[in-house]
């Protein structure tokens, strides 16, 4: 691995956002291989703030600066990638069920699953039916992701897929569900096609179902 | 005259000693410490050692001032004696008498935060009242020296800010007048706060209703519908729909 490349992988893992940026500039100055600096310089560490996580080496703290620290970097390599047309790992649109207002966890997925290589299209707080569709059919994902934290909120997951088969998309998308009353029970009563229980496992999840 | 022991979160407290006092039935009252809320993986052994405990001591039945709590209610089991639930998903259904009620006010303004009395006299922050929202200010300067030191300024402003960003999008505080004794300052102290936080403030007044129905055993009546009884050897388990819970049986 390049000096520089294994630098901004550390900064990430420390959540060193501004030593991220400064150093991704001056490995895309120096002509570094872009993928390599994705793969190694962002993925990677994200990777390992996944399973220090799951370890409990890290809370959500130190997951919220890494991922800060990564995006600081994505957002000089994201022009990049578009421009040599190398494509993201898949297309996620994700957001927080209508009626419930919380997104830390929300948050985090899509900052996990962005650090997985994925495109994330954040939808927000407070997402209806109706906006998930036109999300659907505006940018064509592989996967939705949808969040709840309150129990009486979490059933609206239930409405949001029925609406989806209703306008004939549940078939074109992988629905995952996550968020803290949500259960394997539940995806499974509502017929998701996936839940987890953290960021981490959400990433892994998502990439699970684009290999399948 | 039955006698039960009513195990419940103390945001209850008052409202239940009240009703309490007054029932025709005998009712012993156990309090737990109303911070589970946001465990309710600890919620759910804790309150079940306190259904285990309370076994062979004469009581007809164990009455839960719970309703879901998160999830933490799911799976206890009523041991010899039956075990009854108000069917709501949380303690702000429960003082507002009614689910759709709760339903309603959720549906008009789903940003609200909600306090209570109890809420603010049983914190668990050595007891002071709480400011608005879940994190008093105290409290938040020394989160922020904390993440200072851990993580530096730019990332600690940033943690500050990232977990608290709920509080821009809450719109109105909520207090739960319960009518069992005049609020002293404690309203007025949560009108000023709001306005801090730009939230609406709102006097509600809450509704004894579903409390009193769980103490004076309204749930023995055919037609009890607010209520789930599980009997001895089953558990409680979700429905994912309007009447909360079912019974599994044992």
């Amino acid at each position: 691995m390049d000096k520089i490349v294994k630098e901004i992988y550390d900064a990430v893992v420390n959540g060193n956002a501004s030593g991220v940026k400064t150093k991704v500039q001056a490995a895309l100055d120096a002509g570094v291989n872009i993928e390599s600096l994705l793969n190694e310089g962002m993925i990677a560490p994200m990777k390992e703030v996944g399973e220090l996580f799951e370890t409990g080496e890290y809370f959500v703290p130190e997951m919220l600066i890494a991922a800060r620290a990564m995006q600081a970097g994505m957002t000089l390599i994201r022009p990049v990638l578009l421009a040599q047309d190398i494509k993201p790992a898949g297309k996620v649109v994700i957001g927080t069920v209508k009626g419930d207002l919380h997104d830390i966890g929300k948050n985090l997925v899509s900052m996990m699953l962005e650090g997985a290589g994925f495109e994330m299209i954040d939808l927000g707080t407070d997402v209806s039916p109706e906006k998930f569709l036109e999300a659907i059919q505006a940018h064509q994902p592989d996967i939705v992701g949808i969040s709840a934290l309150l129990t009486t909120t979490m059933t609206n997951m239930d409405a949001t897929l029925r609406y989806f088969e209703e306008h004939k998309v549940r078939d074109q998308v992988k629905v995952i569900i996550g968020g803290a009353p949500v259960t394997q029970a539940y995806a499974n009563t509502i017929g998701a096609d996936g839940y987890a229980p953290d960021a981490n496992q959400a990433a892994a999840l998502a990439r699970q179902l684009m290999a399948a | 005259m039955s006698r039960y022991l009513c195990i419940a979160c103390e945001v209850f407290a008052r409202p239940l000693y009240s009703l309490a006092a007054t029932s025709p039935n005998v009712i012993d009252i156990q309090l737990v410490q109303r911070s589970l809320h946001d465990e309710p993986n600890k919620m759910r052994p804790k309150l079940q050692k306190k259904i285990d405990m309370m076994e062979d001591r004469g009581y007809e039945a164990v009455l839960l001032g719970y309703g879901l709590c998160g999830n933490g209610t799911l799976g206890l089991q009523a041991r010899t004696v039956p075990l009854v639930i108000p069917r709501v998903h949380d303690c702000i259904a429960m003082l507002l008498g009614d689910a759709k009620r709760y339903a309603d006010e959720f549906e008009k303004t789903p940003g609200t935060y909600w306090f209570t009395q109890d809420f603010a006299e049983r914190s668990d922050e050595e007891g002071k009242f709480r400011s608005l929202g879940p994190i008093p200010d105290e409290a938040l300067a020394k989160q922020y020296d904390v993440f200072v030191t851990q993580y530096g300024k730019d990332n600690a402003e940033y943690l500050i800010e990232t977990l608290g960003s709920w509080q821009r999008r809450y719109q109105r505080a909520a207090f739960l007048d319960m009518g069992v004794l005049e609020p002293d300052g404690y309203k007025t102290k949560l009108e000023a706060d709001s306005e801090r936080f730009d939230w609406a403030f709102e006097a509600i007044t809450g509704d004894l209703k579903i409390l009193r129905g769980l103490l004076n055993g309204d749930w023995a009546k055919k037609d009890a519908k607010n209520f789930i009884v599980i009997p001895p050897g089953s558990s409680v388990d979700i429905t994912y729909d309007k009447h909360v819970f079912r019974c599994t049986p044992g």
